[in-house]
């Protein structure tokens, strides 16, 4: 992983090399001069990609952001303050970051367009609140000092061309860690990626943080560029309209940042050639994104798909044979054998009269695989819904290899000790095989990652989960449950779809995972011959309640559980 | 304390406008699933109709009715845009696109408008109704008030009492099903779209006298709006209507206030962070199962 990253990075570095020294020596200097104002705007794209096209947020203030740091460099350079605009910049970004939080954190508990609503707010007061204030030294005519060694025009492109290859670097190490992921996971399914142990409104502000952040960097590489800065530079319609081009050039990546950026500045000048109005340009804008929007691909996305089929040279160096061999399986948990995985103790669930568990009971003991069977709409997936944490109520108590989990919010039961996998899968189609396990199970070594894939027989950690198909998602939900090493999993009915030799592949391995994992499971099934191969012993819920439970033969073979389950009457046994 | 009483008197039109654009946010998101951030900026193109009309020295009874026809076109305009190619879309994504057909419609209309500079409002229904206490309150606040009250009334009374309302918002998330049902989605969308593109210009004709008028400040009265649907948690039309009327008052109550005046813009924001704070206690999930 992280070798990819640096490949990537450095790959990065080399391009900024020869297009900055290309651009710096070749081009005249006015061109110099729009390509520094294309970097700038698309530093702040990109803070926007981190929100909008990663974690699937939608940010109006971006340019309030910028204007914070604008505004500190703007002090500090009134105050005289040690370090330079180098520093300032910095302390400009780091600036933006508390705003971020403080409108961030109450939106993003939340789901939906609150923080839209938020963001458009903010921008609107923080305009109202500059046009009355104004800028330090604005007044008076004082403009931001650049460092000597950067004075020059040509000089301080490649300030600004080293601020965006740092941007982009971070942001690509960032974009390959387990927050990079998770915000990926999120934009996905909230409820997945707290199953993972994500917490949510944690993973969302900091990534609103961090673009707050790069904005505010962008604001105060602006301050220096122009010298003095004026409250419309950083206007709502600015954000509105960076939204919009964020949008439309698709700034997930960053040559879409760079699209965005030569999109901002070079319309304007288009059409002032042409004798038009400005305005214009934000129309065009508008109308790529809604464009973007309803085809689904903004305009890097389209240019990555030509540049896929150009057959450029391509290493295809296989990485090392992994064998599937137990002893390069992470070292399964240990758990006291006389406390229980988990246990459930009077369980009671009601959606106003309907009654939908009624007092269960119901013990997993450490170093077993459990059934829970019963017919649809007995209770079963809102079992598991109440014991991971994704019911707002119920009575009961539920413990965890001896530890209560009453009260504990999703995804603190998952890092606890429960993960659970869901009756569809939810994993990001955007994250590599290898990206997802480590979501899911954390750090694990590349000789475990690959030894955990090779037993279920899975994929490849490199291949994008877009190009799996359902049944092999389902086996890697299952795998980063497993590696995990919880103390209890949780199947829903894993074997939905499969065929039959799959799903009897997959009884075998899930028969294995206390031996190799150490955790005890709860499985969900309608496939009796699934449960049959892969539970020592079985619970059958029917109507919310727990009508038998015991060894998987003995229960299978009662009399009133096939009455309850198989739907066959009693007359017609007899 | 007079001074206060007579400040938020003064707030009272602004309040009556608030209070309609925020219902008229709740009725379209009820009824079509889009929080439509462009409310306010679909009435102020009919308004901006409307001053052109006079300024071109049309009546002004005459220059309203067109600028009004003006705003619900452009309100169905939105609208056809929203549910010919977006109907199926999640939330954010129809979010994304209303948000960038406002970047369009701001554009267009400072372009046609001329920029940031301030045109000429003509005061609909001039004149002072009442004093209260020494203060005057003025017809067109009263008749902000009283259509903000009457669609308010309408708008409760449509979507929790009659079985269409009811349907429409039980579909509004999936309008494909409806079309199964039989109910012709497409065409009542565009009605929600064309009642609240009225409404909401005859509440930024009333508001825009006051205002510094420009497309950009106008259009941006959608804060308020929008804040006071969150007050009405995106459901409720009557605690909408408090909300903006709540705005308006507190809006015109910091005007009097010296040095806090000069802030009182930034009054919706802290309404929109309040009522989240307020309404976040407990985890809540995305979409079920």
């Amino acid at each position: 992983m992280k070798h990819d990253s640096i490949k990537s990075s450095l790959r990065l570095v080399v391009a900024a090399i020869v297009g900055g020294v290309i651009a710096r020596e070749a081009l005249p200097e006015y061109w110099v001069y729009l390509a520094t104002s294309v970097l700038i705007t698309a530093i702040v794209l990109q803070s926007l990609g981190l929100v909008v096209s990663r974690a699937g947020m939608i940010s109006l203030c971006q340019m309030s952001f910028a204007g914070v740091g604008a505004w500190v460099v703007g002090w500090l350079n009134v105050a005289g303050a040690p370090g330079g605009l180098i520093v300032w910049t910095l302390i400009g970004g780091l600036a933006a970051v508390p705003f971020g939080v403080a409108i961030g954190l109450p939106a993003l508990r939340l789901r939906g367009v609150n923080l839209a609503i938020v963001t458009l707010g903010f921008a609107s007061a923080f305009d109202m609140v500059l046009a009355t204030i104004n800028f330090p030294g604005q007044t008076n005519f004082l403009s931001v000092a650049r460092p000597a060694l950067f004075a020059s025009d040509g000089n301080y492109f490649v300030l600004v061309l080293a601020f965006y290859v740092a941007v982009s670097v971070g942001l690509e190490f960032l974009a390959r860690s387990r927050l990079g992921a998770s915000w990926l996971a999120l934009r996905h399914s909230e409820r997945a990626a707290a199953s993972n142990g994500v917490n949510i409104p944690a993973a969302k502000v900091s990534a609103f943080a961090i673009s707050a952040f790069i904005a505010g960097l962008s604001g105060g590489l602006l301050a220096g560029f122009l010298g003095t800065v004026v409250s419309s530079n950083f206007s709502v319609m600015q954000s509105l309209a960076m939204f919009a081009v964020a949008i439309m050039a698709g700034s997930f990546f960053p040559e879409g940042a760079l699209i965005g950026g030569l999109l901002v500045v070079l319309v304007p000048q288009i059409l002032r050639t042409f004798g038009l109005a400005q305005d214009w340009g934000n129309v065009l804008f508008a109308v790529g994104a809604t464009q973007a929007l309803s085809t689904g691909e903004a305009i890097s996305e389209a240019v990555r798909k030509v540049a896929r089929k150009i057959p450029w040279p391509r290493s295809t160096k296989a990485g090392p044979e992994g064998v599937a061999d137990g002893k390069k399986l992470p070292a399964p948990l240990r758990l006291d054998r006389s406390t229980d995985a988990l246990r459930i103790e009077a369980l009671s669930v009601r959606y106003g009269q309907l009654v939908a568990l009624d007092d269960v009971d119901l013990s997993v003991p450490v170093g077993e695989v459990m059934g829970l069977i019963g017919p649809n709409g007995a209770g079963k997936s809102t079992l598991i819904d109440a014991v991971s944490g994704f019911l707002a109520h119920y009575e009961g108590r539920v413990s965890v290899a001896g530890e209560k989990f009453d009260g504990r919010r999703a995804h603190l039961r998952a890092r606890g000790g429960i993960r659970r996998t869901w009756q569809t899968t939810r994993i990001a189609p955007e994250l590599t095989v290898g990206q997802y396990m480590r979501l899911a199970a954390g750090r694990l070594r590349e000789d475990q990652l690959r030894a955990v894939l090779d037993w279920l027989e899975c994929a490849d950690a490199r291949m994008l989960v877009s190009s799996l198909d359902a049944g092999t998602r389902r086996l890697l939900d299952v795998a980063g449950a497993v590696a995990a090493r919880p103390a209890v999993v949780l199947l829903d009915e894993p074997a939905a779809g499969q065929s039959y030799d799959d799903a009897y592949e997959l009884g075998n391995h899930i028969a294995r995972i206390p031996t190799l994992f150490g955790s005890a499971v709860l499985l969900v099934e309608h496939d009796m011959d699934l449960i049959r191969l892969a539970c020592s012993s079985v619970a059958v819920l029917d109507f919310g309640a727990v009508v038998a439970t015991g060894r998987t033969r003995e229960v299978l073979d009662d009399a009133s559980v096939k009455r309850a389950y198989l739907g066959i009457a009693e007359e017609a046994m007899a | 304390m007079e001074g206060y009483f007579s400040a938020a008197v003064a707030g009272l039109g602004a309040a009556g406008a608030y209070a309609l654009l925020g219902v008229c946010v709740v009725f379209t998101y009820r009824l079509v699933s889009v929080v439509n951030f462009t409310g306010a900026s679909i009435g102020a193109a009919g308004t901006f109709v409307l001053v052109v009309l006079h300024q071109a020295g049309l009546g002004v009874l005459p220059a309203a009715i067109i600028g009004l026809v003006a705003g619900t076109l452009t309100g169905m305009l939105i609208g056809s845009v929203m549910t010919r190619w977006f109907a199926q879309a999640s939330a954010s994504t129809k979010a994304a696109v209303n948000v960038a057909l406002l970047v369009g419609i701001v554009s267009v209309g400072l372009r046609l408008t001329g920029g940031q500079h301030p045109k000429q409002f003509p005061d609909l229904f001039p004149g002072s109704a009442f004093s209260l206490a020494d203060v005057q309150v003025t017809i067109s606040a009263l008749v902000a008030l009283g259509v903000a009250a009457a669609f308010t009334l309408v708008s409760d009374y449509f979507l929790a009492r009659t079985s269409l309302g009811l349907q429409l918002q039980a579909l509004s998330e999936n309008p494909k099903s409806a079309e199964l049902l039989g109910i012709r989605v497409g065409l009542l969308s565009l009605v929600v779209w064309a009642v609240t593109g009225l409404l909401a210009t005859f509440a930024m004709m009333i508001i825009a006298p006051a205002r510094s008028p420009d497309f950009m400040s106008l259009s941006l009265l959608i804060i308020p709006a929008l804040a006071a649907a969150l007050v009405g948690a995106f459901r409720n039309p009557w605690m909408t209507f408090a909300g903006g009327m709540g705005i308006g008052i507190l809006q015109g109550l910091t005007s009097n206030i010296p040095h806090l005046g000069q802030y009182r813009g930034t009054i919706p924001l802290l309404v929109i962070l309040a009522v989240l704070l307020w309404t976040q206690r407990g985890a809540r999930w995305d979409e079920a199962r």
